[in-house]
């Protein structure tokens, strides 16, 4: 894997390049970008044919070793990898320890292993077994073993013991994965940890840029799952910072999280690059619809037809009950191109019909993509800080206006 | 279809069996045609358990149900006829169809009492006291616009006897009268009414030599699929075909397994519904020539062959036994690719029954039909008698 920084804007935030990755080495991804979130392979409520029918899926799937722990003998028997097995064949694979929208529990970690938890219940998962999963699902990138269990109130104590399990693990699996000729075209991102601790972070991240990493991923600030939705990353952009400066700047730097726009948009001028898309998911979990305008080159805030307040549109909310018009009329997604409307999502959310999930998951993958879009060309054109602002609007405003 | 057309449905038989009274035919509805003997997938609440109209088009489904109990009460009539009914509420240009409402009163609910005016009914809302009469069925199922739909009928458990099962037969005759007089749009929504009289053969043919005489497009046949003994189902059907008029399609209502679909379509049905297929996907069973699989079951962990190697639909294509196997039952995805599949199990199998009665080969076709239904060669007896009435004799 290679990656090169095409420019950096303002405080940090970076317009990359990742290219040569993994199986298929032709492919080009554009950063900053994110992931397709997937549970158990499969974007949440849509098979492959609704994947086909909508535009702009972001070419790399991630999926989380805990959905597939129970399975991964299956995959092995298999052999031509995770990708082709989950019907994901045009896609890059990503294969990160935990699913980002769902919570990790505390206290199971240990120094020979740290636990992963599926429908099955817990899994144990040793470098042994580490790096047989890898071998079966063939990512073409992949997070290595880490103990992430901080948090805020994680003790110094615990924080440094994170870093060094975390160093441990990922020393036997660069062996392993040297040796591995199933491996050989997959690329391993250290992981760094350390808690709140700012001089932990900097050790982990100076030890594990020594060893041969393709990137980086910076984890252990929260527990993921919806709470980690209430993370600020201000509250750590100090140690960040830190961090990153120990960090090479020709590799890339993913972060896990329920990411909301304007979390986002601070992550990416800290200097991350990369991001996952779990926050649309659980946005629709919620039975709502992704609204907020990333339009950054007028003044204002021009959606006013939304009323409502933030960056969502709660369509169980009853005042939808009979709105026939799609969630946003200037949206090309499949949703609202197709006319489905407020009030049948609505309808199809007082029912708990499968098809809200489906179409809100359309409009707000869709939603987030474009998002993802506008980030890009707004480092392009130099005009990071008026995206930023636009965000910011809409997330103290109260936009109540109704048609 | 003819400009001064004045009935909302035509029907045009294309080819008989020479040997069954099987036929395939043509239905001309205000949305769309449909080409029988036809299965309709049963989209309870104007949805198709996670499927998008547009799967649905794309397996070449013509023809859907919604319930009229479940759509009366959300999202009701208003909103139904204030979005232009339910077609364009759910996005779906092809043809409807609906039920009266009755059934689901009298199956879900405990406290329903039947009188003439109506179906007495608590409302599982707010328990108060509210009354379906078949104008307000029909007024309704105006509301949500479907392009066939049936009159509210006293629906008696299959199993019950004695007069009550002829009283209800008498009224709904009356009731169909009411039903005819209350449609506000025949000219783009028909009425089809019900054949019951549980498994009386007398009061059978007695509603059906009655309903015969009233101005309709098509017919039902009701009051049958509730579990009881087959030999008696069959004959019941059989001895309406054989009085319902020709050139009217009849429609065998609940009816869907497929063994009964082959053997019904011998006996002159045109149309049938179910939702067991769609219904049973969330549980991770899909349809497979000869029976039905559960991917849930380990054998399929490994199994990295299609749900069938010989079907087209999107889920055989991009899918394996094996991949199901990981998030049948975990995740919504699953229940919609299973969907999919069953669906387009379901409309091959009619396809290629219409297929063979063209061909005059229908005969062959259920032969081998059964033998791979039934390797071991234990045929059901019903279906053997049922068959033989229609001078198909399944040989072992």
């Amino acid at each position: 894997m290679k990656f090169s920084v095409l420019c950096v804007r303002g405080h940090g935030a970076r317009l990359g390049r990742l290219s040569s990755v993994g199986h298929q080495g032709s492919k080009m991804l554009d950063t900053p970008m994110c992931m397709l979130y997937t549970r158990g392979g499969s974007a949440p409520y849509l098979g492959l044919d609704m994947l086909r029918k909508m535009e702009n899926i972001p070419p790399v799937a991630h999926i989380a070793l805990s959905h597939l722990s129970d399975h991964y003998e299956a995959v092995q028997a298999f052999q031509e990898g995770v990708a082709k097995f989950t019907a994901l064949k045009d896609h890059l694979v990503f294969t990160s320890l935990h699913d980002p929208a769902v919570e990790v529990h505390s206290g199971f970690n240990e120094k020979s292993g740290i636990a992963i938890w599926g429908k099955g219940g817990k899994t144990k998962i040793d470098v042994d077994l580490f790096i047989k999963m890898q071998e079966a699902l063939l990512p073409d990138w992949y997070q290595a073993l880490s103990d992430g269990d901080t948090s805020k109130d994680t003790s110094r104590k615990r924080a440094g013991k994170s870093v060094q399990r975390t160093l441990t693990f990922l020393d036997q699996i660069v062996e392993r994965h040297s040796q591995s000729e199933r491996l050989k075209n997959s690329a391993l991102f250290g992981v760094i940890e350390g808690g709140y601790s700012e001089k932990d972070r900097e050790h982990s991240a100076k030890e594990t840029s020594a060893r041969p990493v393709s990137g980086f991923i910076i984890e252990g600030f929260h527990n993921m799952g919806p709470k980690s939705e209430q993370f600020r990353i201000s509250d750590v952009s100090a140690i960040i910072q830190k961090t990153l400066n120990c960090l090479p700047e020709d590799k890339p730097r993913l972060m896990h999280g329920v990411w909301p726009p304007d979390q986002v948009l601070e992550a990416v001028e800290l200097g991350i690059d990369i991001f996952d898309s779990s926050y649309p998911y659980l946005v629709t979990e919620r039975g709502a619809a992704l609204t907020f305008s990333h339009q950054y080159s007028m003044n204002s805030v021009s959606d006013s037809e939304i009323g409502h307040t933030g960056f969502e549109m709660d369509l169980k909310d009853k005042r939808y009950f009979d709105d026939l018009t799609p969630i946003s009329a200037h949206c090309t997604c499949y949703t609202c191109h197709k006319k489905f409307t407020r009030a049948y999502i609505n309808h199809l959310l007082n029912t708990s019909e499968i098809l809200a999930g489906v179409l809100l998951m359309i409009h707000n993958f869709h939603h987030y993509f474009q998002f993802f879009k506008s980030i890009h060309s707004a480092l392009e054109e130099n005009k990071f800080e008026e995206l930023k602002e636009a965000i910011q609007q809409q997330k103290t405003s109260v936009i109540s206006k109704d048609t | 279809m003819a400009a001064s057309r004045t009935h909302a449905l035509t029907f045009k038989i294309i080819a008989e069996c020479k040997t069954t009274k099987a036929r395939v035919g043509k239905i001309n509805l205000p949305h769309y045609h449909v080409d029988t003997p036809v299965f309709m997938p049963v989209g309870t609440q104007g949805t198709l358990k996670g499927l998008v109209p547009e799967q649905l088009v794309d397996l070449d489904c013509k023809i859907m149900l919604g319930n009229t109990y479940h759509l009366g009460h959300r999202p009701g009539p208003e909103l139904l006829e204030k979005a232009g009914g339910l077609h364009k509420f759910m996005n779906w240009d092809r043809c409807l169809l609906t039920d009266s409402g009755g059934f689901q009163m009298v199956s879900l609910l405990k406290l329903a009492e039947i009188k003439e005016e109506g179906v007495k009914f608590q409302s599982p809302h707010d328990g108060s006291e509210m009354m379906l009469t078949p104008e307000k069925s029909i007024e309704i199922q105006n509301s949500i616009g479907a392009d066939i739909m049936m009159q509210l009928d006293d629906v008696v458990h299959s199993s019950t006897t004695g007069t009550r099962v002829e009283e209800a037969m008498h009224r709904t005759i009356r009731w169909v009268d009411r039903c005819l007089a209350a449609n506000k749009h025949p000219e783009k929504q028909c009425l089809f009414p019900i054949v019951q009289g549980g498994l009386d053969p007398d009061l059978r043919k007695k509603c059906a030599e009655e309903l015969i005489r009233r101005d309709v497009d098509g017919y039902a046949i009701g009051g049958l699929s509730g579990g009881e003994e087959k030999s008696h189902f069959w004959r019941m059907v059989t001895l309406s075909t054989d009085i319902l008029p020709k050139d009217k399609p009849r429609y065998l209502m609940g009816v869907g397994f497929a063994l009964d679909l082959v053997v019904c379509v011998a006996l002159g049905c045109d149309m049938f519904d179910c939702v067991f297929p769609t219904r049973t996907a969330r549980f991770g069973t899909a349809l497979v020539p000869g029976g039905q699989i559960n991917l849930k079951n380990k054998m399929f962990a490994q199994d990295f062959r299609p749900i069938d190697e010989n079907c087209n639909c999107s889920t055989c294509r991009d899918y394996t036994r094996a991949y199901l196997h990981t998030i049948v039952t975990n995740e919504a995805v699953a229940s919609s690719l299973v969907t999919v599949h069953n669906v387009a199990y379901q409309l091959n199998l009619m396809t290629s029954m219409q297929k063979s009665i063209v061909d005059n080969r229908f005969p062959e076709f259920i032969q081998n039909f059964f033998e791979e239904m039934c390797p071991e060669g234990d045929f059901p007896e019903w279906a053997v008698e049922a068959l033989k009435s229609v001078n198909v004799r399944l040989t072992e």
